[in-house]
């Protein structure tokens, strides 16, 4: 063991500028990693928690509602009574947690809480918007069924879903997301070549003590070990950084920044970045295991 | 001991074998001379007595193990039963006598206990006691080849293989050197030597197998170069 251990000194000392170069690429392709994952676990919690909020809007016709979907003009009480009693029925009632009606007055004032300050509000009559029924229902993914039911009614001008809103929002941070792994996939493989390449050189470096190895019958094992180990502490030294650096994001840029100013939102926090880093601690260590013992060997084989 | 039979070797690019259809037996305690020009195939047969490299053709025994069957795991196990030494000595420069040696001993996991008990030892068998803690470019030619030699026997080996163990001496040093050869092969030591020393081989009068153009053109038992 002892002799395992100076080896690996030895060869951090011999090639330092690629060992430098391992932990850094390690480093940063995992913090990439880490974060990606964050994201993921961001965009999850998120859904959670919008999805249970989002509510299936009923809009009725209004005086300025296109003539082709409502060609009645404003909705009449009865009509809007009629829609009320589908929504109370026996067919729907059960996949309804709860609704409740917006008339022209409310609406009015939630749009200038809204829009409050902004030129738009100065313009808008409570006549030009919507009455709506809003629909909250158990089971926020059975949409489907309110819109299947209420487009086309006489008097209803359309249904809308919060969740299709949401939906592109969660699909930008995909995308980002999904970019964010793409670049650590390609850094993860540019460090395994790192790896192997530094590997090579230091087996190239040491070919005098290899051969008089093999020669009085060391194992391969034991010629092997202190390559492959030199690679694994090199990505761990790496790996513990990326790990460090992810804490450090969660930390600093997710509690302390945007927490603060988002306030309504629930984000990422300590607990899920300790889930991540042991994580990529772990995949440092097996892709520079992988990656320094094929290199090795394919070395020796030679 | 060792029984080499209907071997051929074959390079790759090469017209010619550097073996062909070579058959060798050589008994425990024996000691042989491996003679012939250069690209004669002596060193061809060296490695495939080490396992270095494998025949095209024919089987090789040595040790008792089937070296054209054995699989690469157990090769250095194998290794560990035999010495050898070269011509070029093959010390580490950065190391001294005293741990080149126990640096042989540390890769195939011997005790700490046993390196210090066996360096010294053998240090002391091939007359370098007190030259223990030099380094290699410290010493004369005849010196590097005594620590190549202690490093050889210190595992007590079976059957020791010197490659041209003279090829960069002086004739009297040589003579140093053959001496303590003999010893270890009267010490029960098969040793199988190439070499193109003529003087030595004349003096020696041991089994004499000649090699030309990969054939074995003469083996005589107390024969000359």
């Amino acid at each position: 063991m002892k002799f395992v251990f100076s080896e690996i000194a030895q060869g951090f000392r011999r090639n330092l500028s690629m060992v430098v170069s391992v932990v850094l690429v390690t480093f940063i392709s995992l913090t990439f990693v880490g974060t990606a994952s964050l994201l993921q676990m961001q965009i999850g919690q998120m859904k959670n928690y919008w999805y249970d909020r989002a509510q299936v809007a009923v809009y009725m016709c209004s005086d300025v509602s296109a003539s082709d979907v409502c060609p009645q003009g404003e909705a009449s009480d009865d009509l809007k009574a009629a829609v009320k009693e589908k929504l109370e029925s026996k067919t729907l009632s059960e996949y309804i947690d709860k609704y409740y009606f917006e008339d022209h007055e409310q609406a009015y004032k939630t749009f200038q809480d809204q829009f409050e300050g902004n030129a738009v509000a100065k313009y808008v009559t409570a006549n030009q918007l919507n009455e709506t029924y809003w629909v909250k229902l158990k089971d926020s993914t059975q949409s489907q069924i309110i819109t299947e039911s209420f487009t086309g009614v006489a008097g209803v001008e359309e249904v809308r879903d919060q969740r299709s809103y949401l939906d592109q929002i969660f699909s930008i941070l995909n995308a980002a997301s999904l970019a964010a792994i793409g670049i650590a996939t390609l850094m993860l493989f540019s460090a395994a070549l790192l790896i192997s390449t530094t590997i090579r050189l230091s087996a190239f470096s040491r070919r005098r003590e290899l051969g008089i190895m093999r020669l009085v019958g060391a194992s391969n094992f034991y010629i092997q070990l202190p390559f492959i180990l030199e690679g694994v502490m090199a990505a761990t030294i790496g790996s513990v950084l990326a790990g460090g650096a992810v804490l450090a994001i969660v930390q600093f840029f997710v509690q302390g920044y945007l927490a603060e100013r988002l306030p309504f939102t629930s984000f990422v926090g300590l607990t899920d970045g300790l889930l991540v880093v042991p994580m990529l601690i772990a995949a440092g260590i097996v892709l520079a295991a992988l990656a320094s013992g094929l290199a090795i060997r394919r070395y020796l084989r030679i | 001991m060792i029984s080499i039979s209907n071997v051929s070797k074959q390079y790759k690019g090469s017209p010619r074998p550097a073996l062909n259809n070579v058959s060798l037996e050589v008994e425990k305690g024996d000691f042989v001379f491996l003679v012939g020009a250069s690209g004669s195939g002596k060193s061809s047969l060296m490695r495939l007595m080490l396992r270095e490299d494998v025949p095209t053709k024919g089987s090789v025994h040595v040790l008792g193990e089937n070296l054209v069957g054995i699989p690469s795991r157990r090769v250095p196990f194998f290794r560990r039963r035999l010495g050898v030494v070269f011509q070029d000595f093959r010390l580490l420069p950065n190391k001294t006598v005293a741990q080149n040696i126990a640096f042989s001993l540390e890769v195939i996991g011997k005790s700490q206990g046993f390196i210090q008990e066996a360096v010294p030892e053998v240090l002391r068998l091939v007359g370098l006691d007190g030259k223990a803690d030099r380094l290699p470019s410290e010493l004369s030619g005849g010196e590097q080849q005594r620590v190549a030699l202690a490093r050889a026997i210190v595992n007590k080996p079976a059957l020791l293989l010197a490659d041209e163990p003279t090829g960069n001496l002086d004739p009297s040093t040589s003579q140093d050197i053959m001496a303590l050869i003999e010893r270890i092969n009267l010490a029960g030591t098969t040793v199988i030597m190439a070499t193109h020393d003529r003087g030595i081989v004349d003096r020696l009068k041991k089994r004499v197998v000649e090699l030309k153009d990969g054939e074995i053109i003469r083996d005589q038992v107390g024969g000359s170069y």
